[in-house]
């Protein structure tokens, strides 16, 4: 009992001191506590999902840039054969253009040459006609006076039969 | 400087000395603390959130590492308690001039009583700090490991007679924390109040200074092994493969 007073144990101070504390455990558990760990616990998940987020993020631009290399390799791809066709289309073209600009040519030669006959033809008939014209004058005019008008007549018209079939031959 | 505290005076037969005093203050800083904290706890945490979330984080962590997520769920807030009780109490003994201010009493001499004196100098807090660790031990394991096995760890008639000695051992070992825990507590505060006692008769310029520091970090390293020995018996008394 001696050593008890000396350090000045006393049952109501030890059962004061054991109800203070089991307060201030329970204060310190609902109001500090409860509401830190909440948080704490908030803050880990907002880290995690940032984390993940993030990760996702670095993946999704590793596959952006794959894509972005797949769509320039395709786009190449699709320009080189555009312009492959389209050298084609321009040979073809140019190939057609030529043809069909020495068919066209070939046809206003042809037909040049065809009305320069045709002219040519029709020059002849006229000048036959002119001929038999003149001639028939001629003759008329050399036999009016041996011939009388019925053998003028007469031979004015073998002699046109004759002239006639001299330029039909 | 005795090693009972001072009477002040009495409330109804009950005598209120100068470390319930301490105590009471103690209590004030912490529903201070919980006040500013608690009540606006944001997810950017700043000044004293910080400092409060750095203490509890820390031994959650450390709890967490040795007794897993589950069981430190419930360790944990005892032994952020202990801490955060031990060091505001010890440390608030740390300021200059803590015990300069005198009350007087009746019975005291006309030099009168230190108004205020480190609450862990008093055996009735570090006994009563030591009851409730060991009880709250025992609660948990009784509620975490069943009557059964807890009962079995003290009393097992398995390879009679030596499991039964372990058992004897085991129960002597569990009073012998009431006394390890109050009286390792009380002995480092209440040998640094008298070495700083001393030093200040000596000497009060000077000479305190690294006496000073040396007790600010007891102050921090009783309550650090406290709290620590708390959350290992814990940790032993709540496993169930133990």
């Amino acid at each position: 009992m001696g050593i008890i007073q000396r350090f000045g144990l006393e049952a109501k101070l030890f059962l004061f001191q054991i109800i203070n504390f089991l307060v201030i455990v329970f204060v310190l558990k609902k109001f500090l506590y409860t509401p830190l760990k909440r948080i704490l616990d908030e803050r880990k998940n907002k880290i995690d999902q940032s984390l993940r987020d993030a990760e996702s993020a670095k993946i999704a631009l590793e596959n952006a840039g794959e894509e972005k290399k797949k769509i320039l390799l395709e786009a190449k791809s699709s320009a080189d054969k555009l312009a492959a066709s389209a050298k084609i289309s321009i040979d073809e073209a140019k190939e057609k253009a030529v043809a069909e600009a020495k068919q066209r040519s070939e046809q206003i030669l042809d037909d040049a040459k065809y009305k320069a006959v045709e002219e040519f033809e029709n020059m002849n008939k006229q000048i036959g006609k002119m001929s038999l014209d003149i001639s028939g004058k001629v003759i008329s005019k050399v036999l009016s006076d041996l011939f009388t008008d019925d053998e003028k007549q007469k031979l004015m018209t073998r002699a046109l039969e004759k002239i006639d079939e001299q330029i039909t031959n | 400087m005795q090693l009972s505290s001072d009477v002040l005076f009495s409330i109804a037969s009950f005598p209120v000395t100068n470390t319930v005093i301490t105590t009471l203050i103690t209590d004030v800083v912490i529903v201070a603390l919980v006040l500013v904290v608690g009540r606006a706890v944001s997810l950017r945490p700043k000044g004293t959130q910080n400092a409060v979330e750095a203490v509890v984080g820390y031994f959650r962590e450390i709890t967490e590492s040795i007794a897993g997520e589950e069981r430190a769920s419930y360790i944990y807030p005892w032994v952020v308690s202990f801490f955060l009780f031990i060091v505001i109490s010890n440390l608030l003994a740390q300021f200059p001039g803590f015990e300069s201010i005198k009350f007087h009493t009746l019975a005291s001499d006309s030099h009168g009583v230190p108004l205020f004196r480190a609450a862990t100098s008093d055996l009735n807090l570090t006994l009563a700090l030591a009851v409730v660790s060991v009880t709250a031990t025992h609660c948990l394991s009784i509620r975490y490991t069943s009557l059964k096995s807890y009962i079995a760890r003290f009393i097992t008639f398995k390879l009679f007679p030596a499991f039964l000695f372990l058992g004897i051992l085991e129960f002597t070992n569990e009073f012998a924390k009431f006394v390890s825990f109050s009286f390792r507590l009380f002995g480092n505060i209440y040998a640094g109040e008298k070495v700083m006692a001393t030093m200040y008769n000596l000497c009060p310029f000077g000479l305190p200074v690294p006496f000073i520091a040396l007790e600010l970090m007891v102050a921090v390293v009783q309550a650090m092994v406290f709290a620590l020995l708390t959350m290992t018996f814990m940790h032993i008394m709540t496993d169930k493969s133990h």
